[in-house]
């Protein structure tokens, strides 16, 4: 897999912009570029990146090696239902599974109900005579000529996608395949998903949630594919292409449009998969991601060098049930608004978005935001934001958050805005604390890491709230997500689910079990090119004590290699069972028995890793000047420092707050009391000092 | 500062920091409980009170238990354990329905906290324990005729004092319980989450005096108290008089009935329950504290999420009732399974504002937790035995902007369903079907929600199955001129044979290949039939949600 052309290409396609992070092996360095998105067709942007990178930093298009790329291709297309019509066949007596769910609600108090994502209605949902048990065993075979009268009204309804459940496909897909393999056959052209490949997992509703999104996406993420590969051919670039998967892996386009739900949450990897880099260049096993946007951020979690993963997660409410990247997305970002609500200051969920945005940005907004607050208190350059992309109205955000919220009130403008400030702070640093909490694990013990274009101004007052002593801002924080795809590997997550009692005598089934996941695993990566040489294999299972319902992933770390399970190695299972237990949950229990749900592998193909020395982003040179900043309390000349200047000096700057830093598409504020120190890497560590 | 005259901001940050409090206590009780009742079916729920005991903040979980803590701690400081004598390190604990309870498995635990000598808030928790003794397992016996058949109780006592923990109560509560180990387990994990909500206060403490603290939470239940008058003010003086009926109480009462004058007068409420039926012998019956959440679900409701639920909400209602009645009931006697009449109460609060909220009450949801519970051999482990616990619900009232929802948790709970290929492996059943029921929902122009069929066979030799539903004999009531939604049915099929059985069972002997299928009711309709969109019926019938046969019935197709 080694690479023969030298320039890799990470791309991460957001709403607004493409980014773009290359790495040029001749020179050893990397590099930034952005540039706008092309929602119609989004491969229109990744082709424009890359022209006008390779002009920017001197290659040509066939110089380029490999290209990793990440988007929200999938995730949109289901947000926005832009899907093709698809159906559901299923074991008989099961098609409302997908639309009664698990039945819990989240508003408590409502005389409605709250809407429920569906996206297949119960008329294209068709029952099958099939029936395979619990153990495995098929106790009804599938009913062959009821299939084939139901493809027939599928043909008729004009469906374009079928997605196959059956009961316990997971354990034994026999009739699942087969019922594909007919549908295949007789409905040419159509897209079929399997539930036994789509996520091969106990629990029905999950898997069948996760296979219709599987299915549905299929099509969508085929066609983009296409498009892509047609105008890199176009434009003369001839390298190996990779999807970032949710999983923080990259995938071959041919695994991604098989399985294209792996891609539906890997918006916010890239940059989760940053951090674990960070953590590892600082030298840190704990560090809170904390990436805030316009209308949410997100918060991922590295402890002990590790990027917290979950089994599950869901998009429009609509389970995922997928190994990925653990994030938690909370509603506040730079968009966010500020009302009154009976005499009390509310800051968000809701957001002003893009259109018309806060007021400031002069798009018909009329409602002041969080990023409103922010130009009031002259902590964004009204002509410098956006790199000067955008000129602010601060006026106009002056006058609206005087007439909707201090003047009602009774406040300054100032107090105001900085009211709004601290109420959004306070609802990041809660959802923060939540995320470490569940973990049983303290902020006091973690460094903030902030990036995504509004993260600058409120990290200092995030940490202190928290009472997290040091901030650390990435380098090339505005394309941080690119960075973290740049050095990406090829994933593949596999499982088999079956209930077994954990104990000495299981060590035949779970070999067994071990070396169908490892010849699969194998096969997959040779598949993709891989030699053995860089075909790394990690085994875990999901156990749980006898009794509970819900699985501890827990890391099988013995049978490394080619190792297999032996009584030895379940035991040491066992036991680290118990601790992981006893540090989640603060207790365990030596005497209980346990269950094995679900073996799992995590095959990974290794790419070459390019150093991480950082480019810069080609940005003016700035002189360093001074604005007026309020800030705690008062009105105060605050110097402002362009952040390339920092460390063109070699990187042995100290600042000590109040200050700005400005960048390109950012600005970070160092809150008095907080002590920045730039680092050559490029990446600017901020304590706490003595207050 | 003066009262009511905090700074916004100021109030806005710490109200956040209230909520997120409750919502860490109720993190801490989920990662370090032991009972499968508290971890999956998370039947449990946590609080901030204020210095005076007032309910301030909640976390986001079941109306039944959050909006009870406060009625407990009153009665706990106003007959029992005066404020004054909480102390730094306290931790006072009831389970008795007759002390401030609801029943005895659940268990109610307050530590007050302090600031700079000052008692400034009460962390609250509230725990659902998963066998605290009597009767029957997991404490709910079917044929109790007294409190005393119910299990173990505990007058308002002292856990801790000072911060030393009275091992005596925890070894009493462990001996009495067939479970000990996991109520063990849950009572300290319901301690730990004490602890974290004492540490919110005191994070906030280091930010702000304890009396803007203070300040902050009254303005917090002023607020509070606002909005909820603002929502009673929207309803016509007047009395609002309504009545729904309990099935039976599983032993000898009948048709048990739940009478609401519901007396609007400005922004303020008197809900009188007096007309209800008088205590049954059998355990469904309610405590006054009980009687007050389920009016103070429904009247939350009707803020519809603006008021938040704390005692400041509360002070806009009045809930009277006479004792010896349903609603109110005296002891000894039984309300393990208050469950059946509080959700009746709530049906019945709603029903009685319908008329005088035209455009905002639904027609009545399914109204009960449909628990069934199966004893069977382990299909796993040989030799050992287990017990199979089944929640279901059933459909929304059509409301007057649209259907119901159907088959989604409503009301007075909020609980999931068990997935199947779980429940296949862990127990010796196979089911056969779970859908929607067709025709459950009650027809009107805007349709109840269907309720859910749930049919398994069984595999083993012998099983032994008890059950606690609703809505057998009383349907769920349709609103405007919509019919009823469907009654519920618990089907036993031997062979050919078919029993329909009551709704409140008990050790029913089940043989190998024996069928059992619970049907939970629709929602009653809202509206006329006559008067419901062409297209909508037409969608209904081609999505089987309504039989053609059905259409041509109800809606005149």
């Amino acid at each position: 897999m080694g690479e023969t052309k030298p320039v890799r290409v990470a791309v991460d396609i957001g709403g607004t912009f493409t980014d773009l992070e290359l790495h040029d092996g001749r020179t050893g360095r990397a590099y930034a570029y952005k540039t706008p998105s092309t929602p119609g067709d989004p491969s229109e942007g990744l082709i424009n990146g890359l022209r006008g990178a390779a002009e920017k930093f001197g290659f040509t298009l066939s110089d380029i090696g490999l290209i990793l790329h990440g988007s929200t291709i999938a995730t949109n297309a289901v947000l926005e239902r832009k899907l093709p019509k698809g159906a559901l066949v299923t074991t008989q007596g099961f098609r409302d599974v997908l639309e009664i769910g698990r039945h819990i609600r989240k508003n408590v108090y409502s005389l409605k109900a709250e809407p429920r994502s569906l996206l297949i209605p119960r008329r294209h949902r068709y029952e099958v005579a099939e029936r395979v048990r619990s153990d495995g065993s098929v106790e009804v075979a599938l009913d062959e000529a009821g299939l084939r009268a139901i493809a027939g009204r599928l043909r008729g309804d004009g469906v374009e996608a079928v997605a196959v459940m059956f009961l316990h496909g997971y354990r034994n897909p026999v009739n699942e395949s087969r019922a594909a393999e007919l549908l295949a056959e007789l409905l040419p052209g159509v897209s079929i998903a399997t539930s036994y490949e789509s996520s091969p997992e106990i629990r029905e509703y999950e898997r069948v949630s996760t296979t219709v999104l599987n299915a549905l996406l299929k099509p969508v993420i085929s066609g983009y594919l296409e498009r892509v590969s047609g105008r890199l051919e176009a434009a003369g670039v001839d390298c190996p292409l990779y999807l970032v998967q949710s999983n923080g892996g990259v995938a071959s386009p041919k695994e991604a449009a098989q399985m294209p739900a792996k891609l539906l949450l890997s918006g916010p990897a890239g940059g989760a998969m940053a951090m674990a880099g960070l953590a590892r260049a600082h030298g840190m096993g704990n560090l809170v991601g904390f990436d805030m946007g316009g209308t949410s951020s997100d918060v991922s979690v590295v402890i002990d060098g590790s990027v917290g993963e979950t089994a599950e997660s869901n998009i429009d409410g609509l389970p995922v049930r997928l190994p990925m990247i653990e994030i938690r997305t909370i509603g506040a970002g730079g968009g966010s608004i500020a009302r009154l609500e009976g005499g009390a200051l509310r800051v968000g969920p809701e957001s002003a978005g893009a259109v018309p945005g806060p007021v400031c940005y002069s798009r018909g907004g009329k409602i002041p935001a969080v990023t409103d607050a922010n130009a009031v208190l002259g902590r964004i350059d009204p002509d410098a934001f956006l790199g000067g992309g955008m000129q602010l109205d601060v006026n106009g955000a002056n006058a609206v958050l005087s007439d909707t919220i201090a003047a009602p009130l009774g406040l300054s403008l100032e107090a105001a805005a900085e009211g709004i400030l601290d109420v959004a702070t306070m609802h990041m640093a809660a959802a923060i604390r939540l995320s470490l909490f569940e973990k049983g694990a303290d902020p006091s013990d973690f460094a903030l890491a902030p990036f995504g274009g509004a993260a600058g101004l409120h990290a200092c007052a995030v940490a202190d709230e928290l009472a997290m002593d040091r901030i650390i801002f990435p380098a090339n924080a505005s394309t941080l997500s690119a960075r973290g795809i740049l050095f990406a590997d090829l994933r593949h997550d596999l499982s088999v689910s079956e209930l077994v009692v954990l104990n000495e005598d299981a060590v035949g089934r779970l070999g067994e079990i071990v070396a169908q996941l490892r010849a699969e695993a194998r096969e997959m990566l040779t598949r993709d090119g891989m030699p053995a040489s860089r075909q790394r294999i990690e085994i875990s299972c999901d156990l749980r004590y006898r009794g509970q319902a819900f699985e501890i992933a827990t890391p099988w770390v013995e049978l490394g290699g080619d190792a297999v399970p032996t009584p030895h190695a379940i035991s040491a299972l066992i036991r680290r069972f118990h601790e992981v237990h006893e540090t989640r949950f603060a207790h365990s229990a030596a005497e209980d028995a346990i269950e094995l749900v679900t073996v799992r592998a995590v095959a990974t193909g290794l790419l070459d890793k390019p150093s991480s020395e950082v480019g810069g982003t080609a940005m003016p040179e700035r002189p360093q000047w001074s604005r007026q900043v309020f800030i705690d309390g008062g009105w105060r000349e605050v110097p402002v420092y362009d952040r390339a200047g920092l460390l063109a000096d070699g990187g042995g700057a100290v600042i000590e707050g109040p200050a700005l830093v400005a960048e390109d598409y950012t600005v970070l504020l160092i809150a008095p009391g907080w002590r920045l120190k730039a680092r050559s890497g490029g990446d600017l560590v901020c304590e706490r000092g003595e207050r | 500062m003066t009262k009511g005259a905090i700074d916004p901001i100021k109030l806005e940050v710490i109200r956040n920091a209230l909520i997120a409090g409750a919502e860490e206590m109720n993190l801490s009780i989920w990662r370090t409980a032991r009972s499968t009742v508290v971890r999956e079916t998370l039947d449990y729920s946590t609080a901030l009170f204020d210095g005076q005991g007032r309910a301030v903040a909640q976390s986001t979980r079941i109306p039944i238990h959050l909006n009870s803590m406060s009625v407990c701690l009153d009665e706990i400081a106003a007959r029992h354990i005066p404020l004054d004598d909480w102390r730094e390190g306290d931790i006072i604990l009831t389970n008795d329905p007759y002390c401030g309870g609801q029943h005895l498995p659940d268990f109610v635990t307050f530590q007050p906290v302090f600031v700079d000598g000052k008692r400034v808030a009460i962390a609250a928790s509230i725990v659902h324990h998963v066998d605290i003794g009597g009767g029957a397992p997991g404490s709910y016996f079917a044929g109790a005729r007294e409190v005393y058949q119910e299990g173990l109780r505990l007058p308002p006592m002292k856990l801790a004092e000072g911060g030393r923990i009275n091992d005596a109560v925890i070894r009493i509560i462990r001996q009495n319980s067939r479970e000990p180990e996991k109520i063990g387990g849950d009572v300290q994990a319901q301690i730990a989450c004490l602890a974290v909500g004492k540490a919110a206060i005191e994070r906030l403490a280091k930010r702000y005096s304890g009396d803007v603290i203070a300040d902050a939470m009254e303005a917090i239940l002023d607020q509070s108290e606002v909005a909820m008058r603002a929502a009673i003010a929207d309803v016509p003086d007047g009395d609002y008089v309504f009545e729904d009926f309990v099935d039976d109480d599983g032993q000898e009462a009948v048709g048990l009935k739940v009478h609401a004058t519901v007396r609007i007068s400005g922004d303020s409420c008197v809900v009188d329950l007096s007309g209800s039926a008088d205590q049954a012998p059998g355990p469904v019956n309610c405590t006054l504290n009980m009687a007050k959440s389920a009016v103070y679900c429904a009247l939350l409701c009707v803020a519809e999420g603006k008021a938040m639920a704390n005692s400041g909400a509360y002070r806009a209602i009045e809930v009277i009732c006479r004792p010896g009645s349903i609603a109110n009931c005296s002891a000894p006697a039984p309300v393990a399974n208050r469950m059946a009449t509080g959700h009746r109460i709530v049906t019945t609060v709603l029903g009685a504002l319908a008329d005088a909220l035209p455009g905002k009450i639904p027609a009545a949801y399914y109204g009960v937790s449909y628990v069934a519970a199966l004893s069977a051999p382990d299909p796993v482990v040989e030799g050992e035995r287990r017990v199979y616990f089944e929640i279901e619900v059933g459909g929304w009232g059509g409301h007057p902007t649209g259907d119901g929802a159907s088959g989604f948790s409503a009301g007075f709970h909020n609980l999931a369903n068990s997935p199947i290929e779980m429940c296949e492996t862990l127990f010796p059943v196979t089911f056969t079907h779970y859908a929607y029921v067709p025709d459950s929902g009650g027809a009107g122009q805007f349709r109840g929600g269907l309720g859910l069929s749930r049919e398994w066979r069984l595999e083993s030799d012998w099983g032994v199955l008890s059950g606690s539903f609703e809505r057998f004999r009383h349907a769920p009531y349709g609103l405007a001129g919509g019919e009823a939604g469907s009654k519920g049915r618990f089907l036993h099929f031997r062979g050919d044979d078919c029993v329909a059985l009551p709704s409140k069972i008990s050790g029913v002997a089940l043989r190998k290949g024996d069928r059992v299928r619970l049907e939970t009711s629709g929602g009653g309709g809202w509206g006329s039939p006559s008067r419901r969109d062409r297209a909508a019926i037409d969608e209904d019938v081609v999505a089987g949600y309504v039989s053609e046969k059905a259409a041509g019935d109800l809606y005149g197709g």
